[in-house]
C-alpha cells in the first residue's frame, strides 16, 4: 500500500491540529459562557453556538465523502476512498448533533420537538443517506467492491441533497428556522462566540477526520503482509478464501 | 443504442415469459389497497381527496421496489450480470436498457394500481386520466432510474432486498414529493401545476445523467 | 513481448487483505495455448477474470489484446467461459445467442446465432428455453455463446467439468479447431492429460504465485505430473 498524500498529511498534522483544537476549545467555552443570555429566550438560545456549524461540518462531511468517492472512482487510488470513508463516520456524528440539537433549540423556543422545518427535516435526510451509506460498506464483501460501491451512493446522495432542499423548500414543510444567514443579524455580543464555534467546530471535524484517516491507513498497511523472501520457490503468506 | 434495445426487448422478453415481476407488483399493489381500506377509518371520504394522491404514490413506491429487487435478482441467476459485465459495450446503454423495462413495468402497475385505487374508493380519476399518466411517467422514470443504480448494487450486498430500500428512500424524496403535490393538485383543480412538474423533469434528467455514468463503475468486480 | 496477446508483469489481485494474486509475469504468445494449473484457491479463476476485464487489478499491468486497447476493446476480443453458463432461462437458446450478439455488436445477430446453434449440434431444441436444458445441453449452449463474437483470445475455466464422454470428446475437437484457426487458449483445468493434449506451454499456480512452467518435452504427461506435485507442495 503506498501511503499517499492525504495519509501522510493526516500524520504530520496529528499534534498541530491538537493543541489548535484544544487552545480554540478553551477559548470558545469561555466566550459562550460570557455571551449575553437572549432576552426572549432565555439560555437555551446558546445552542446557535453549536448547532449551525456542527450542521455546516455534517454538510462538509458529506461533500467530502462524495468527493473522495469520485476521486477514487476516477484514479482509483486507495487513499481517496479512506478519505470517504473518514469523512462520512465523522460527518455522520456531527449530523446526529443537529439532529439532537435542532429539537432541543425548538422545543425551548416554539414548544414543539418537531415540526418539520425544511432545513432541519432536510439534514434528517442526510443522516439517513449517512446510514444508508455506511450500512452500504458494512454489508458489501469485498473491500474494493464496498469502496466502489459507496463512491457510487455518495454521489447520488450529495446529488440528492441539494435536489431535496429545493424540493421541501419549496413545496413541503412549515418554516421555523430563523431567516437570520444575513450578517449582523445577531445580537450584540453573540458575533465573536458564534464565529468561534464556527472555527472550533470546524476543527474539530477536521481533527477528527484526520485521525480517522490515519487510522484507516494504518489498517490498509497492517493488512498487507509482505512475503518473506526465501531461495526456491517464493513461500506466500496470508490466507486465501478457499 | 442497438445495446439498450437488445437489454429492454431480454428484459420484456422474460417478463412476458415468467410474468415473474408484474405479477408480484400487481397483486403487492393491489393488495396495498385493501390495506388502505381498513387501515383508514371508516368515513374516510374528507381523508381520501385530499391524501389520495399520497396513499397512491406510496403504493407505487414499494412497488417499485418489490421490481427493482427481483429485476437484478434474476441477473444473478447463471451470473447472467458477469455476462452483460464481459461485453464490450458501453455500460451506460445497458443501465438504460434496464431502466426503460422497469419504468414500462412500473407504469403498468401504477395503471392497474390507479384504477384499483379509483375504484374502491371512489376518486375520480376519469378526466384527468391523461395527465396523470404523464406524473405517472415522470415518477416512474425518476424511481426507475436511480432505482436500477441502487439495485445492481444492493443485489450484490449481504441483505440485498434490504439494502435497496435503505439506499433508495432518502434519496428519491424529491420524486415523492414533487409527484404526490402534483397529483394532489391535480385530483383538486383538473390541472398540472408546472413548479412540481419541473421539478421532476430536472430532478429525472439529474438521476437519469449520474445513473448512466455510474452505472460504468458497478458492473465491475 | 510485443506479439504477446497477453502479456502480465508483476500483476496482483487483493481483495481486502487478501491477496489472491501475486507477483505474476506471464507473457501468452498469439495463437498458442496455455494450460493452468494448481490446487484449489490458487488463483486460477482470479487470474481468468483479469484477463476478461471482469475485474481490474490491484497492482501491476496486464495487456490483453493489441497494446493501446483499452478494457471496452479488450472485452470485445475476449470470450471468457466459466462455471457460470450465463444463460437466461426464460429465454430460448436461439434468444440467449441472439441477445449476446447484440450485445457483442455482432453483423446478422440472427444469422451467427443459428451456425452456433447448427455447430453446437443445438439446432433442434433452438426454439425450447434454456431452463429446461440438461447440464450437457446447457454446457454447449454456454460455449457457442462464448464464442458468440469470434473471439481472438477465449479463456476456459474448467470446462470440462461435469462432462460425460462424449461432450467431453466435442469439446476438445472444439478447441482443437480454435487452435487450428489461430486463436489464443488460456485453459484452466485440473486434469494434467488434457493439459498435456491440448497446451504448448503450461504453468502451475499455488498461493497465488506462479511455481512452475512447463513446455515442449517437459510437457510430458509424466515430467508434468511430478513437477506439479513437487512445486505445489513445497509452496504449501
Amino acid at each position: 500500500m503506498q501511503a499517499g498524500v492525504l495519509d501522510r498529511a493526516a500524520a504530520h498534522l496529528r499534534l498541530p491540529s491538537l493543541l489548535a483544537l484544544l487552545a480554540f476549545s478553551a477559548v470558545y467555552a469561555i466566550a459562550v459562557i460570557s455571551a449575553p443570555e437572549d432576552a426572549v429566550q432565555g439560555v437555551i438560545q446558546k445552542i446557535l453556538y453549536v448547532h449551525p456549524a456542527c450542521a455546516f461540518a455534517a454538510y462538509l462531511g458529506f461533500g467530502l465523502t462524495a468527493l473522495g468517492g469520485a476521486l477514487y472512482l476516477w484514479r482509483e487510488d486507495e487513499q481517496y476512498d479512506r478519505l470517504a470513508l473518514a469523512s462520512a463516520e465523522v460527518g455522520v456524528v456531527f449530523c446526529t448533533l443537529v439532529i439532537l440539537t435542532g429539537p432541543i433549540w425548538a422545543r425551548g423556543t416554539w414548544g414543539r420537538w418537531w415540526s418539520w422545518d425544511p432545513r432541519l427535516t432536510v439534514t434528517l435526510l442526510l443522516w439517513f443517506v449517512y446510514l444508508a451509506y455506511l450500512l452500504l460498506r458494512s454489508f458489501t464483501e469485498g473491500s474494493t467492491r464496498a469502496a466502489r460501491f459507496a463512491a457510487v451512493y455518495g454521489i447520488t446522495g450529495v446529488l440528492a441533497i441539494p435536489l431535496n432542499y429545493f424540493a421541501i423548500d419549496l413545496f413541503g414543510g412549515r418554516a421555523i428556522h430563523p431567516e437570520n444567514l444575513g450578517r449582523g443579524s445577531l445580537g450584540a455580543g453573540m458575533g465573536l462566540p458564534f464565529a468561534l464555534g464556527m472555527a472550533t467546530l470546524l476543527l474539530a471535524f477536521l481533527h477528527l477526520l484526520a485521525r480517522r484517516l490515519e487510522l484507516e491507513s494504518l489498517r490498509a498497511r497492517d493488512g498487507f503482509p509482505e512475503p518473506q523472501a526465501r531461495s526456491g520457490p517464493a513461500r506466500a503468506e496470508g490466507s486465501w478464501p478457499t | 443504442m442497438n445495446v439498450l434495445l437488445a437489454v429492454l426487448w431480454k428484459d420484456l422478453v422474460s417478463e412476458w415469459r415468467t410474468g415473474d415481476r408484474i405479477v408480484s407488483m400487481l397483486l403487492f399493489s393491489v393488495l396495498v389497497v385493501i390495506v388502505f381500506h381498513f387501515a383508514l377509518p371508516a368515513d374516510a371520504s374528507q381523508l381520501l381527496q385530499t391524501g389520495a394522491a399520497g396513499l397512491l404514490w406510496i403504493a407505487y413506491v414499494f412497488a417499485s421496489v418489490l421490481g427493482l429487487n427481483r429485476a437484478f435478482a434474476l441477473e444473478l441467476e447463471n451470473e447472467a450480470l458477469s455476462g452483460l459485465a464481459l461485453a464490450p459495450a458501453d455500460r451506460g446503454w445497458i443501465f438504460l436498457g434496464k431502466a426503460a423495462a422497469n419504468t414500462l413495468l412500473l407504469f403498468l402497475v401504477q395503471a392497474v394500481t390507479a384504477l384499483a385505487f379509483a375504484l374502491a374508493f371512489d376518486v375520480r380519476l376519469g378526466a384527468v386520466a391523461l395527465r396523470f399518466a404523464v406524473l405517472m411517467a415522470l415518477g416512474a422514470l425518476g424511481l426507475s432510474s436511480v432505482g436500477t443504480l441502487f439495485a445492481a448494487v444492493a443485489v450484490r450486498t449481504r441483505y440485498r432486498e434490504v439494502m435497496l430500500p435503505l439506499l433508495l428512500l432518502p434519496v428519491m424524496i424529491p420524486i415523492l414529493l414533487g409527484a404526490v403535490r402534483a397529483s394532489s393538485a391535480l385530483l383538486e383543480r383538473g390541472a398540472l401545476p408546472s413548479p412540481e412538474l419541473r421539478l421532476l423533469v430536472v430532478v429525472d434528467v439529474a438521476f437519469l445523467i449520474v445513473s448512466f455514468v455510474l452505472f460504468e463503475y458497478v458492473l465491475d468486480e | 513481448m510485443t506479439n504477446a496477446a497477453i502479456a502480465a508483469r508483476g500483476l496482483e489481485k487483493r481483495f481486502g487483505p487478501v491477496a489472491a494474486l501475486r507477483g505474476i509475469d506471464l507473457d501468452v504468445p498469439a495463437a498458442t495455448t496455455l494450460a493452468v494449473l494448481g490446487p484449489n484457491g490458487a488463483g486460477k479463476s482470479t487470474l481468468l477474470r483479469l484477463v476478461a476485464g471482469l475485474a481490474r487489478p490491484t497492482a501491476g499491468s496486464l495487456r490483453v489484446g493489441n497494446p493501446g486497447d483499452d478494457r471496452r476493446r479488450t472485452r470485445g476480443r475476449v470470450g471468457y467461459l466459466a462455471h457460470a453458463s450465463f444463460l437466461y432461462p426464460a429465454l430460448t437458446a436461439r434468444e440467449n445467442l441472439i441477445f449476446a450478439a447484440r450485445l457483442y455488436g455482432v453483423l446478422d445477430p440472427r444469422r451467427r446465432a443459428a451456425e452456433l446453434l447448427e455447430a453446437q449440434g443445438l439446432a433442434a431444441v433452438a426454439d425450447r428455453p434454456a431452463g429446461g436444458f440438461s447440464r450437457g445441453m446447457a454446457q454447449r449452449l454456454a460455449i457457442a455463446r462464448g464464442l458468440v463474437h469470434d473471439p481472438s483470445i477465449v479463456l476456459l475455466d474448467e470446462p470440462y467439468t461435469g462432462l460425460d464422454r462424449a461432450a467431453a470428446h466435442a469439446l476438445t475437437e472444439r478447441l482443437r479447431e480454435l487452435r487450428a484457426a489461430g486463436r489464443t487458449l488460456v485453459l484452466v483445468t485440473h486434469e494434467l492429460s488434457r493439459a498435456c493434449e491440448l497446451a504448448d506451454r503450461a504453468v502451475v499456480l499455488a498461493r497465488g504465485r506462479i511455481v512452475h512452467a512447463a513446455e515442449g518435452p517437459a510437457l510430458g504427461l509424466a515430467a508434468l505430473e511430478q513437477a506439479y506435485l513437487a512445486s505445489v507442495e513445497s509452496a504449501a
